[in-house]
């Protein structure tokens, strides 16, 4: 590999683990993770009314 | 929400994305999308989907009127509704293509093809696409039948809304995915190079990472990494807004928004590349990674990894690991996909979960069907160009001028930091409010201009291949039926303000989180 790839492949890996592990410490040690489960609420939605 | 964006987008359109798009050439572009238009409007739709939710909205056409007290912004919105349909009804097709592909590994079915040309031409088998003097390998209602199975589940899954135990099976399942995935990356680099090739996997990298502006100024290459980027952090699909619908004031956007995109860029970049080009590069060369990569949307996995597969001891096994994890993984973003639309019907018109799941399924089988029966007349490439990378870029657009123009900069900063610890850098303010929209305006006027429209004047066909006149009727139908789909929707979302007595100008009101109005 030349030497412009082996820099900008570490410059990709870098970036893109370097920010998982950063956000994931901090989920991790401020305990606000919040992962939605895509079931919505327990029953159907209350309809919205106008004003 | 990561198993929502960790999919098929990750480990078999990426590879074909840079293959095709020159490389060296879509990496740089690929990046400076990732941080100007990724990471952004990732904050912008969760944004979008909690204010929305604070008003009980869980679908676009609803977040936007309550963003903007217009009455275009409800039609702004169904572009959130038409885009997740389509794409969902092609991804599954895809999707079903894994679960295929695990049984034929299991079965060790493909066994003994090495060769380029032997690969494309079992898939191509399977894709009941018969060539002349083409060997065949699977009956013609082979992928219908996978497609049936796959689709069946999809819409199971949706119906009995245990979706929730999806995405608690992912938190298992996409572990072991990244785990395979790294096994298979250390693999694929260690392969020795091939008699008659040459090529070193190394070659692959080299092919991805060396920085090469050749093709930087070609507005096909900003697009397809744009569209990229969109596709495989689900931006511009409506299902972020639609989970993000159900967050409090107290949840950390910021923090979870950045971290689901590194999560699946990590996916992506680190795994995804490392696997499927090194491999076609080792095994077919750069030309023929290439060439598989023009053949179709996702082909370059499937042509490729079933080679990696018998070069590895217990290799079947390992092949029904990964396609049918990929299988699984498909399932947590399809499911995903849906869940706008059939948030739209519950709430606007008071259908039930496993009634507009199992109508919205039957559509989905009408038009999946095409997709299977027409695949090589360039039918679903047709909506992957036009919906699942054109129509994210418009969902897009539409997206940050409500969030960040018409709901106002202020208000929208100010409503993204609610419950935050993180602080996003004030530079992405005016990211968000200038280069994020200026970036994606720019990208469609220029794209639109040299690329789009000698591909609606059948000039070119969406793969990028010539046009061959026999497909032309096929085409036309595909874009007809997306255009149907616009104003099945446009005349339903009209409907439902009507039948629910919303006044444009005045919006909704605002409920509390634990339900009440």
């Amino acid at each position: 590999m030349s030497t412009g790839a082996i820099l900008f492949m570490a410059f990709s890996w870098i970036f893109v683990l370097g920010l998982t592990f950063w956000s994931f410490y901090r989920l991790m040690n401020l305990q606000k993770h919040h992962d939605p489960d895509g079931i919505g609420p327990a029953v159907p939605p209350v309809k919205a009314r106008t004003e | 929400m990561a198993g929502n964006a960790v999919g098929l987008g990750n480990f078999l359109r990426f590879p074909r994305q840079a293959a095709a798009n020159g490389g060296g050439s879509f990496m740089i572009t690929y990046f400076i999308a990732l941080i100007l238009l990724g990471i952004p409007l990732m904050w912008i739709e969760w944004g979008v989907g909690r204010h929305g939710g604070q008003y009980r909205k869980g679908h676009l056409p609803g977040m936007f009127a309550a963003l903007w007290k217009h009455p275009l912004a409800k039609y702004m919105g169904v572009v959130g509704l038409i885009v997740p349909m389509c794409v969902m009804i092609y991804y599954t097709y895809i999707e079903s293509w894994t679960a295929a592909y695990a049984w034929f590994s299991l079965t060790k079915d493909y066994w003994g093809i090495t060769t380029q040309e032997g690969m494309l031409e079992y898939l191509r088998s399977f894709q009941a696409i018969r060539t002349e003097g083409g060997q065949v390998y699977h009956h013609t209602y082979t992928p219908y039948l996978f497609f049936l199975g796959t689709l069946a589940i999809n819409i199971w899954v949706l119906s009995k809304g245990i979706s929730g135990g999806i995405e608690k099976l992912a938190k298992i399942g996409m572990p072991i995915l990244f785990l395979l995935a790294i096994i298979l990356a250390i693999v694929v680099i260690t392969l020795p190079p091939q008699p008659g090739i040459g090529a070193s996997p190394m070659q692959g990298l080299e092919f991805i990472y060396k920085p090469d502006f050749s093709r930087v100024d070609e507005p096909g290459v900003w697009l397809a990494s744009a569209g990229q980027i969109f596709f495989t952090l689900s931006v511009g699909m409506g299902s972020l807004q639609a989970y993000a619908s159900y967050l409090s004031k107290k949840d950390d956007l910021v923090l979870n928004g950045i971290a689901t995109a590194a999560t699946n860029e990590t996916a992506e970049v680190v795994l995804g590349g490392t696997i499927a080009i090194p491999a076609a590069v080792t095994f077919f060369g750069v030309a023929g990674a290439m060439a598989i990569a023009q053949g179709g949307s996702f082909d370059l996995g499937f042509a490729t990894m079933p080679v990696v597969f018998q070069q590895l001891p217990l290799g079947n096994l390992l092949g029904v690991a990964w396609f049918g994890l990929l299988f699984f993984a498909g399932i947590t973003s399809s499911v995903s996909m849906l869940t706008p639309v059939v948030a739209f019907f519950r709430e606007e018109f008071g259908f039930k979960r496993e009634q507009t799941a199992w109508i919205l399924g039957g559509i989905c089988l009408v038009f999946g069907m095409m997709h299977v029966h027409w695949l090589q007349y360039g039918f679903l490439d047709e909506w992957d160009y036009w919906a699942g990378t054109f129509g994210l870029v418009i969902v897009a657009v539409f997206e940050v001028i409500v969030f960040m123009w018409l709901f106002s900069p202020k208000k929208a900063w100010d409503s993204l930091h609610m419950g935050a610890d993180v602080r996003i850098p004030s530079i992405f303010k005016f990211v968000m409010t200038y280069v994020t929209p200026l970036y994606l305006l720019f990208i469609l006027g220029w794209w639109g201009w040299t690329d789009a429209i000698p591909i609606l004047l059948n000039k070119k066909m969406a793969s990028g291949a010539p046009v061959v006149a026999e497909n032309i009727p096929y085409i036309t139908l595909s874009r007809g039926i997306i255009v149907l789909f616009a104003i099945v929707f446009l005349v339903f979302v009209r409907t439902a303000w009507k039948r629910n007595g919303y006044d444009d100008r005045k919006g909704f009101i605002e409920v509390d989180q634990s339900g009440g109005v």
